[in-house]
């Protein structure tokens, strides 16, 4: 532990805090300054985290007790570990520059200054959780990421969409979370600490409870977006596109991967194997439903869904690092697309309507490059950044003979490059569909910086820097499936790749066919439907309608009968009432001076019951 | 007056709090109920600083700043809900306030 590097840490952490609070207070008026002073800050922090990632030598501990409850102590600490030094750069180096896109993208907004303060709010947020050193520190952070997110969604509040959006959002966290803190209790009642190291240290003779694991997965589930809480992701897209680049592309929904990789060590066999097949089911289920979105932003977030399902499978798989990885690489070409995305709908005048898209390469060639770029990144397209993190999960998984989830991350891979070409194709190539695409024009350079610097370095060249991006203890894990794969041509996971690429080559062409239409849609109507993924909504509206609403009636009817009806009517109403007959109205004069006596009287008699003996 | 003991400080608080009573008890004026209210409170206090004071330890002493600093809030709501009642009843005699008996 060094002293100048805690301290580092500290800057890192509370600068948002005191920016946000500052631009709350002070800047609400003054957009433009909030705007400035907020990406001004995500840079320095991103310089930080960069020498923290590469000028710590070992891992940073730091730690101080704020107070103790009886067993409970609420500690404040940092654990920077490898992976806590990777994922502090990667968060803070994407969000300056989704910060300095945000600047061009929201100029025309009334409301920066409150959304500058939120997004340095959820920085705060989120650098919390990655340095934290305890579990309950990590879930205090964890409902602030939650709130920032609430509030970064209904930053046009006055649009209903979006409004019912934040609630969805945090609703369905809050059902993951639930989970979160009965896993603290539990981990309390069992173990006494909630430190990371204590707990690490101190490993059952039994291992380690599955109700432990499967309890703090619930959080997991809930902020990742993960089977069966993912409904809140794509609805998340109300909130303006930086923010769904930054908090549910890039950072927020990864926190949960981090989270369980921070936490990898309590996870027994059996939370594994379901974490792996939920999430490969997902990575499928994502990418299919990404088939049939029309909105842009929505087909990116059914993709994250899928991006955040093929790194679930990979912890599942038992590779925390791989998803890790995985994670990192997704955090630059999903920003990318997000961001290209928003340059997209900004040069449209607001359509979101992939539809009503088209022929945008000429017009936007830079946001298109970077879009590319990413595109061919998300699709792993070799030495791509994608292909390292993707390729190896799916490697993996077939090394770890583990070929369920093989199966449905081989779907999920073909489902990746189908999507990614019709979006390709409909968006970029082609003719322009509607008079907004038409007049389409590039966005000006606080946009396009982010998305050269995001697209073209990083999704191109983020790969090669693995070397050093990588924790080193993760590298000797990683190895030897990248190794084999790199370097055979008949390792799955490469024929699993080009099969998929010549497949997104054939959907090139096919979305091609019918100008302004979706033609899956006009070949099979039905399954486009299914793929729509409506029917997870409806589930979820059953259920509440035909049976929470029906047990809450209950309960309700119980509580009106027993607890007003009995209790409060009969028996509290009724003691005095039946004294009041015998008194009359002695006791009930409306004087204070009376009441006061009987107060004193009561309380000396109190006094003497329990001092007398 | 060298030999003050806990019993002294003890005794004074305890006349204090009598005093503060009575008063509570026989004023009539809202205003001056609350004065008494107050000179309770700040008997607690002054027993709570002396049984601080004369065990050597500092809780007591920091547990009185809070309760001064709180109980300072709490005259400024008092204070304003008997400026309330006045415009609104034109009386702070708490005789006249016995709307709850009829």
């Amino acid at each position: 532990m060094s002293p100048d590097l805690s301290c580092l840490v500290h800057w890192i952490l509370f600068l948002p805090l005191v920016v946000a609070a500052f631009s709350a207070v002070v800047l609400r008026r003054a957009g433009t300054i909030a705007a400035w002073l907020s990406t001004a800050t995500a840079f320095v922090i991103a310089y930080l985290a960069w020498i923290v990632l590469s000028q710590v030598p070992g891992d940073l501990v730091w730690h101080v007790k704020l107070a103790s409850f009886g067993q409970m102590e609420l500690g404040f600490g940092y654990l920077l570990n490898a992976h806590a030094r990777l994922m502090l750069f990667v968060v803070s180096f994407v969000a300056a520059w989704i910060h300095l896109f945000s600047i061009g993208y929201m100029a025309d907004d009334e409301a920066k200054g409150r959304f500058f303060a939120g997004l340095s709010i959820f920085m705060f947020s989120i650098l919390g959780i990655v340095v934290a050193d305890n579990l309950l520190m990590t879930f205090i952070f964890w409902e602030l990421v939650g709130f920032s997110s609430y509030m970064l969604i209904a930053h046009y509040f006055d649009k209903d969409f979006a409004a019912a959006a934040s609630k969805k959002a945090f609703i369905t966290n809050r059902v993951g979370d639930l989970g979160f803190i009965l896993g603290l209790a539990f981990c309390l009642q069992h173990f006494g600490t909630l430190n990371f190291a204590d707990l690490a240290a101190h490993q059952p003779a039994g291992g380690w409870p599955i109700a432990l694991g499967a309890l703090l997965m619930c959080g997991f589930l809930g902020k990742s977006a993960q089977f069966p809480l993912h409904v809140w992701l794509t609805d998340a897209m109300a909130g303006p596109t930086p923010v769904s680049a930054l908090i549910h592309a890039a950072t927020m929904v990864a926190a949960g991967v981090y989270f369980m990789a921070r936490i990898f060590f309590l996870m027994t066999p059996e939370v594994l194997e379901i974490i792996a097949i939920s999430g490969a089911s997902m990575a499928a289920l994502g990418g299919l439903c990404a088939l049939a979105q029309t909105d842009i932003k929505k087909s990116l977030a059914y993709s994250t869904l899928a991006h955040l399902g093929i790194m679930a499978c990979a912890l599942g798989l038992g590779h925390p690092e791989l998803a890790l990885l995985h994670m990192t690489m997704h955090a630059f070409f999903k920003a990318t697309l997000f961001l290209g995305a928003g340059s997209v709908i900004h040069g449209c005048h607001h359509e979101q309507n992939m539809l009503q898209m088209g022929g945008l390469l000429k017009k936007m060639p830079i946001t298109a490059t970077a879009f590319i770029i990413a595109t061919l990144s998300n699709c792993a397209v070799p030495f791509f950044a994608g292909w390292y993190s993707k390729d190896a999960i799916i490697e993996a998984a077939f090394h770890g003979h583990h070929y369920v989830a093989f199966g449905l991350l081989a779907i999920a891979a073909l489902a990746t490059c189908l999507y990614s070409a019709r979006m390709v194709r409909l968006v970029f190539l082609g003719s322009a569909q509607s008079e907004a695409a038409e007049h389409a024009h590039e966005s000006p350079w606080t946009m396009t910086v982010p998305l050269v610097i995001l697209g073209v370095v990083f999704s191109l060249a983020a790969g090669f820097a693995t070397s050093f991006l990588i924790p080193a203890n993760a590298t000797v894990s990683i190895a030897e499936p990248l190794h084999e794969m790199a370097f055979s041509f008949t390792a799955p996971a490469t024929w699993v790749g080009l099969l998929s690429l010549l497949a997104g080559w054939a959907a090139l062409k096919f979305y091609g066919i019918f100008p302004g239409k979706d033609s899956l849609q006009v070949f099979s109507p039905r399954t486009y439907h299914l793929l729509e993924h409506r029917w997870m909504d409806s589930f979820y509206e059953w259920y509440l309608q035909k049976v929470q609403r029906r047990v809450a009636e209950f309960i309700a009817f119980l509580d009106l009968l027993l607890i007003n009806g009995v209790a409060g009517r009969w028996i509290a109403a009724g003691i005095p009432a039946v004294l009041g007959y015998f008194t009359g109205r002695t006791l009930h004069r409306g004087q204070t001076r009376g009441y006061a006596l009987w107060i004193i009287l009561g309380t000396l008699l109190l006094a003497w019951c329990f001092l007398a003996r | 007056m060298e030999h003050t003991t806990l019993a002294h400080h003890l005794i004074l608080a305890g006349l204090l709090f009598v005093i503060g009573l009575t008063g509570v008890l026989i004023r009539r004026n809202l205003l001056v109920v609350y004065m008494c209210l107050e000179l309770m409170l700040t008997a607690a206090t002054l027993a709570l600083v002396a049984f601080s004071r004369f065990n050597h330890l500092m809780d007591g002493a920091v547990l009185v700043f809070f309760v001064i600093t709180v109980a300072a809030a709490e005259v400024a709501v008092g204070l304003a809900l008997i400026v309330a009642l006045f415009r609104q009843r034109g009386t702070v005699q708490s005789d006249a306030l016995n709307s709850l008996h009829d």
